[in-house]
Parts: C-alpha cells; sequence; structure tokens
C-alpha cells in the first residue's frame, strides 16, 4: 500500500446511534471527528432477510479489514453481529455502548476500540 | 415525509477505497453535513468491491470487473438493498440515491471505461479512464427496482475524485438532491 488520507480505523456502528433521535448521542459526528470510518449495522426494522443479507455483508467486510490489520470496533449492540462474524472466522471486535460522546471519546482513545 | 439517503458504503468508511483514493480519515464530511443539515436518514449501501476484489486491489475501469461472477454479487446486494428501498417507499418516505462519480460500481454519471486496458497494470500518463455511465452496482440495483417495478431514487454522485471537482457545486447540487 503506498498510502493515502485512511486512517485504518473501522467502527461497526447500530443504526440507532448513526440517525440518533432528536436529542440523541450521535456517534457518527464522533467518530468523524476521531477520524474513524464507519460499518453502519442494518437497521433493526427492516425486513428479516434483508438485515440478514446486509449483515452477511458487514461480516464479510470486516473480515478484509481484520486481516490486514485495521483496527475495529464495534459501537452499541447488536445481536446476531457475533455469530455473522464468526461465520467469516472474525473474532469479535472490542464493543462499547457509550452513554455520551465523552465515553465514546475516551473508548475510541484507549486502545480498547 | 422523512428523507433517506441510501449512501455508497465509502462516503462514511474512506478506508474502503482503493490503494491511493482515500480523501480523509474516514467519512466524507460534505455529504453527512448536509444529510444532517436536511435533516435526511442514512443508509449505507455495502462496498462491491471490498468483499469481492479485496482491499489491495488495483485501481479498475469498469470493463475489468465487468463479469457474470461480479455482476451476480453485485446484484446479491441489490437484492437487499432494493427491498430496503421499497420498505421505506411503502412507508412513504422520500428515497435517494448518493454514488460516487468515476467509480466502475458505484458511478451515477460517471463511471471509468477503457476497453483496452488488462494485463500487468500500466497506466499512460495523463490518460483519462472517466467516461459517461452508471458503475456494475448502480446498473444491477436499477435493473432489480425495475422488476420489483420500483422508480430508480433520484440519485447523483459524489465528485471528490473528478479532476474537475467543485466543493461549492457538489455542495448545491446535493442540498438540490435532498430538496432544499
Amino acid at each position: 500500500m503506498k498510502g493515502d488520507e485512511r486512517g485504518f480505523r473501522v467502527a461497526l456502528v447500530t443504526d440507532e446511534l448513526l440517525n440518533p433521535p432528536p436529542g440523541g448521542l450521535d456517534a457518527l459526528a464522533v467518530l468523524e471527528e476521531e477520524d474513524w470510518g464507519v460499518i453502519q449495522l442494518p437497521a433493526s426494522d427492516h425486513p428479516e432477510e434483508v438485515v440478514s443479507a446486509l449483515l452477511d455483508q458487514v461480516a464479510e467486510q470486516t473480515e478484509e479489514f481484520a486481516r490486514h490489520g485495521y483496527r475495529l470496533a464495534i459501537v452499541g449492540r447488536y445481536d446476531g453481529l457475533a455469530d455473522a462474524l464468526a461465520r467469516h472466522e472474525v473474532a469479535p471486535p472490542p464493543q462499547f455502548d457509550p452513554a455520551s460522546v465523552e465515553d465514546l471519546r475516551s473508548f475510541l482513545s484507549t486502545g480498547d476500540g | 415525509m422523512a428523507g433517506v439517503a441510501f449512501v455508497a458504503h465509502c462516503l462514511l468508511n474512506q478506508n474502503a477505497k482503493v490503494d491511493g483514493g482515500a480523501r480523509t480519515a474516514g467519512v466524507y464530511s460534505p455529504l453527512v453535513e448536509e444529510l444532517r443539515a436536511h435533516g435526511w436518514r442514512i443508509e449505507q449501501m455495502p462496498c462491491p468491491e471490498l468483499a469481492f476484489t479485496g482491499l489491495h486491489r488495483f485501481w479498475a475501469v469498469k470493463e475489468q470487473l465487468d463479469t457474470t461472477a461480479f455482476r451476480r454479487h453485485c446484484r446479491r446486494i441489490a437484492q437487499a438493498v432494493a427491498s430496503a428501498i421499497e420498505a421505506h417507499t411503502e412507508r412513504g418516505d422520500d428515497v435517494v440515491l448518493v454514488g460516487l462519480e468515476g467509480s466502475p460500481t458505484m458511478g451515477v454519471c460517471v463511471t471509468s471505461s477503457d476497453g483496452e486496458l488488462g494485463g500487468r497494470p500500466a497506466w499512460p500518463e495523463g490518460s483519462s479512464e472517466l467516461a459517461p455511465g452508471r458503475g456494475i452496482y448502480i446498473e444491477e440495483l436499477a435493473a432489480e427496482l425495475a422488476e420489483r417495478g420500483l422508480p430508480m431514487p433520484r440519485a447523483m454522485g459524489i465528485s471528490h475524485q473528478l479532476p474537475d471537482h467543485d466543493p461549492a457545486a457538489e455542495r448545491a447540487a446535493l442540498a438540490e438532491l435532498l430538496g432544499a
């Protein structure tokens, strides 16, 4: 790799934290400021077969980043993600369910994320 | 009416770009700022190239990726995305699509094309592979929607990898797409 502007950090983020309700925690804004890329986890209100297909894509893409040593993290709780990752032989990255912007910043900066 | 923007994967994750293509560390901020400013919900589409050809892929033109296997891969992704678009449409949501101009897969109005490229990678200095047209994934998504009797959403492509990229014009086009 010759290099470009990428940060080599990718967060898997729940839809609720990426599209927060008014007044909710906007994880996308924090991740943007902290130079992380984002993979959105499928919204739970989609039909089950859509969630399953999109989750499989998330796992495939995560496997590619993991294989090349990118730093990975899961932001929020998501049922079924660990199983999807396991099907692609990806160990679950550090996971954090932030209660505040400061919480999330701390998680991202400590090296746990 | 709620607005939902289906956006190319790399616009939220520049780490997915081909080597040399990332313009930011992670998120392409101008797009997110426009969507947030106008109250649009974000739905990230999977990157067809990332899982299929990997992070160490070469830059490629449309003809190099245009195989039955890659189209099948794109169609599988497009079926899931089309179902999500269909669900939003049935709820009465306004749906738009934001791709990436110049991309062999995600181009909306500009893709990359050169029928002569192949073999050992070599790009003659000054050559341009840009060409009018859609990328392969966008073609497959349009076909999938058409088969379901659904219209193609209003769409545009982010142009930050084009040589004549104009950030102000891009922001204005985004605002127009979002109905501002």
